[in-house]
């Protein structure tokens, strides 16, 4: 009996659902990437917020220093 | 016991209130038997065969949609969290809603059953089809009252319901329509399918009752 | 030491050494599986090559079976334990689950088409699975309304999993009793054994093993893609309660 095409077509689909097990791993894993991206952005942004106001209050502290002679209080990070 | 009882007089009140939900299922299933009757002329022929058919997908979709909303309005008004942190057991909760939610089905399910008696000329208002559809009635709503908690998400849930609820309720189709059938004098096997049905009724109330709590859990 | 905890130890053990076993003896499995199916196995008489897609059709299978099994017992600990990390391995498995039902009715119908002349037939078995398979994408459809962290939903679909796993066997009872084509299983006999011939059995059986390993191996897979999901969505919770406090 010649029946190869069926045998094809059911190792086909086989490998076929097995892709698609693939495509929803890798929209996961993407979903993740981005998510992980917009984390990283975010730390960021927040160290350099808080970078610049360690700036701020170091140049306010030295301006201090100058002006009277007090001891300058150590940066909150 | 008196817990369930308050919350049904609750409920059947509430349905009473908000009755244009259930007389929009009411004329949902009328138009449905006309659609059938319809789509496959069934004022041409024995209408016996398809007739089980007919009446209990009509039933289980009035039910799926009019069960839906079984907790809609108390979530929309909040009234929901307040009843759970009430002294009340969740599964009184349940049996009051689901058992207010049988009696409102049983009658617009009667009343479908009066006119297909007059629309068929098939006498089906008899003792043992009004048992067999409170069986099968009891089995689906205990189902459909717990799938209808999925919680404030209404988009979701009119799509999702039937989806969710009708390949659960393969078995208990099967059961009810060979059962009707039977009762109308149809051929429908030596199988026992009014035990079927009761089995079906019984697991699916038990089952439904101990898990709700968890489904409402905060 | 109690029990419990030795139990958990040794499952977490047992768990870690998943990327050192899975993969090679995946790989090693199914190539066997692969060659044995398509080259080695004899051709059957009666019902010709196509007769190897019984190879990948019966493991799918029963192995539907081991998937949806995990999600039970995941949904019912996700219910217990009120643990979120197994609502991970319950929508892992599900997936999977979903993914060989589709394989199993798949070459079923291929392979129905030559043999039985029909894709599709009624039968008790066809049914049950066709009826499993949408109860499952209903869960995973049910599953997916909400995020990863979404308690609520994932206590709901945890119920439905139960509900549609408890539900099986009445199912199969309902539709056997309405109708009964499928050839009757010819390796789990009791009596007088299997009803194959040894080279059959034996790729029959490495085609069990493949199909097992691949089951676990996707599973895991797709449970820790999950599990990161609901850490990353958990941090990004934090971060937002941290911006606003």
């Amino acid at each position: 009996m010649d029946n190869l095409q069926f045998l094809f077509a059911g190792f086909a689909v086989f490998w076929a659902a097995l892709l698609v097990y693939l495509l929803i791993l890798q929209g996961r894993v993407h979903s993740l990437e981005r998510e992980i991206g917009r984390l990283e952005e975010r730390l960021v942004e927040s160290t350099e917020a808080a970078d610049r106001g360690n700036e701020a209050t170091a140049a306010g502290a030295s301006e201090r220093v100058a002006g009277r002679t007090v001891e300058p209080s150590a940066p909150t990070t | 016991m008196s817990a369930t009882l308050a919350v049904l007089r609750k409920d059947l009140r509430l349905a009473w209130r908000d009755r244009s939900g259930w007389l929009a299922a009411a004329s949902f299933a009328a138009i449905s038997v006309l659609t059938y009757s319809f789509a496959f002329d069934l004022a041409a022929q024995d209408v016996r065969p398809l007739l089980p058919g007919v009446l209990w997908t009509t039933f289980l979709f009035a039910g799926i949609f009019a069960g839906g909303q079984s907790f809609q309005r108390e979530a929309e008004q909040g009234t929901f969290d307040a009843m759970l942190m009430a002294p009340v057991p969740a599964s009184a909760i349940y049996f009051g809603k689901a058992l207010s939610n049988m009696l409102a089905l049983i009658v617009v399910e009667v009343a479908l059953l009066l006119l297909a008696t007059i629309l068929f000329d098939t006498t089906l208002i008899t003792a043992d089809l009004i048992l067999i559809v409170a069986v099968g009635t009891v089995g689906y709503v205990s189902l459909t009252t717990l799938l209808s908690t999925l919680g404030s998400r209404a988009r979701a849930r009119a799509v999702l319901l039937p989806a969710l609820a009708l390949p659960l309720l393969v078995p208990l189709l099967i059961a009810a329509v060979r059962a009707t059938g039977a009762s109308l004098g149809e051929p429908a096997g030596t199988a026992p399918w009014t035990l079927l049905l009761v089995v079906f009724a019984l697991w699916s109330s038990v089952g439904a009752a101990l898990l709700f709590p968890m489904v409402v859990e905060r | 030491m109690n029990v419990p905890r030795a139990l958990t130890a040794a499952v977490h053990g047992v768990y870690g050494l998943r990327w050192l076993v899975l993969p090679p003896a995946t790989a090693i499995a199914m190539f066997a599986l692969l060659v044995g199916a398509v080259i080695a196995a004899p051709r059957e008489i009666v019902e010709g090559e196509v007769q190897r897609l019984m190879y990948i059709h019966v493991p799918s299978a029963l192995m539907t079976y081991l998937a949806f099994g995990i999600t039970f017992v995941s949904s019912l600990i996700v219910l217990w334990k009120r643990d979120m990390r197994w609502d991970a391995a319950a929508r892992a498995s599900a997936t999977v689950g979903v993914i060989f039902t589709a394989i199993t009715l798949a070459t079923g119908a291929i392979w129905g088409k030559p043999i039985w002349g029909v894709y599709w037939a009624w039968d008790a078995r066809l049914t049950t699975t066709l009826v499993l398979f949408l109860i499952f994408s209903a869960y995973l459809l049910a599953r997916a309304v909400a995020g990863p962290n979404d308690e609520q939903v994932a206590r709901y679909a945890a119920v439905f999993a139960v509900i549609g796993a408890l539900d099986i066997p009445l199912i199969h009872m309902s539709v056997s009793w309405w109708r009964t084509l499928h050839p009757q299983p010819i390796v789990f006999r009791p009596l007088d054994g299997p009803a194959l011939p040894d080279e059959m059995l034996l790729v029959l059986m490495i085609g069990f093993g493949a199909i097992f390993l691949l089951v676990l191996w996707m599973t895991s897979l797709l449970t820790d893609a999950e599990r990161l999901a609901q850490r990353t969505e958990a941090l990004r919770a934090r971060l937002d309660r941290e911006d606003r406090g």
